[in-house]
């Protein structure tokens, strides 16, 4: 079919055996690309409740989150010592890249919140099973009660600690792009030494921020642990 | 002639896959004024509902390019409020006052548009 469509529009039998190739593998691409603002699927398959799932990507979050807080520390640093902008300003590229890295992790669309919200709706629905039950004791059915309920407050405070984070990064992400463009606009009118005056009093506000990222990351308790 | 239509489909598919490749995104920073409203309209970011914010803020991961947000206004409906320009690595807020029918968007930047067309917020 594909051949014949393309032997019509004027290509040989070869180019036309190469235009399908071309456009199988261009469905392929197209196909197995996920769309960004779809929430990813996870497997229920691997055994893993909704809560132990959460608590295990939190867990990896707040592990990798260390070594993006370095890579901003170490472009911080390389900033310091530079009088050049173009090169200061490819470094605040380089920290807000590291930055929309850390928020891309743990904004509302990604796999983490909507592991959290699973999560939660997890345990509250094992809740509301559990005060239904008759099969057990009651003091039984009072121990998986308040097992749950301690489940459900360390789930939630997770994800407040993680939408707390969120907003942190939006809003050093934010601060970033509002200095670059102002850093810009003096450049436009020539203005390189004002530029660089802004550029270092960015790398304090980084710093500061930077320290109060790892403290908040370093306190976040992946639920069950 | 036929080099003129193979070097075009060329230039098709090469863009079609440079589309599909591309990993750049953007964040968009949605805040819903007042935060807590039983009764407000859902809000969409071009087709994909959004969950109602705890806490009146959603940050949300989007591919690079013009987003719209639309929300519900009634009758399975959606009303475009304004369109969202997403930049690499960036972040762009949009305010939405929620309690104005229909709900209304204030850009923390914003490109002035015709005035027929929805605004513009840039990142």
């Amino acid at each position: 079919m594909i051949n014949s469509i393309f032997g019509q529009a004027g290509f040989g039998p070869v180019g036309a055996q190469q235009m399908a190739a071309l456009l199988t593998l261009v469905f392929f691409v197209v196909s197995g690309y996920p769309a960004l603002a779809e929430p990813e699927q996870t497997t229920e398959a691997d055994g893993l409740s909704p809560v132990e799932e959460y608590a295990r990507q939190v867990d990896q979050f707040t592990k990798n989150a260390p070594d993006l807080g370095k890579k901003i520390e170490d472009s911080t640093k390389s900033i310091d010592g530079l009088t050049d902008v173009a090169k200061a300003r490819e470094e605040i590229e380089r920290i807000r890249a590291v930055i929309g890295d850390l928020l891309g992790q743990v904004t509302d669309n990604g796999v983490v919140a909507q592991l959290g919200a699973k999560a939660r709706s997890h345990a509250r629905q094992k809740l509301q099973a559990l005060e239904r039950e008759t099969r057990f004791k009651p003091e039984e059915r009072q121990l998986l009660i308040d097992q749950w309920r301690e489940l459900l407050r360390q789930t939630e405070a997770a994800a407040d600690d993680l939408e707390t984070a969120r907003s942190e990064f939006a809003g050093l992400l934010r601060t970033l792009q509002t200095r670059e463009d102002f850093i810009d606009e003096l450049m436009q009118l020539r203005r390189a030494a004002e530029a660089i005056k802004v550029i270092r009093q960015l790398t304090g506000e980084i710093r500061d921020a930077s320290q109060k990222l790892k403290s908040l990351i370093g306190g976040i308790k992946p639920p069950g642990v | 002639m036929r080099a003129c239509v193979a070097s075009l489909a060329g230039a098709c598919v090469v863009a079609l896959l440079g589309a599909a490749c591309s990993n750049d995104a953007g964040y968009v920073e949605i805040r819903t004024v007042p935060a807590s409203t039983g009764s407000a309209p859902s809000l969409y970011l071009d087709s994909v509902k959004l969950e109602a914010p705890r806490k009146g803020t959603v940050v949300l991961r989007q591919q690079v390019g013009t987003t719209k947000l639309q929300s519900d206004s009634g009758g399975g409906q959606l009303a475009v409020l304004c369109d969202i320009v997403v930049k690499k690595n960036r972040v762009t807020t949009v305010t939405v006052s929620v309690l104005d029918r229909p709900p209304r968007c204030q850009c923390q930047t914003s490109v002035t548009a015709d005035a027929r067309s929805p605004r513009t917020c840039i990142g």
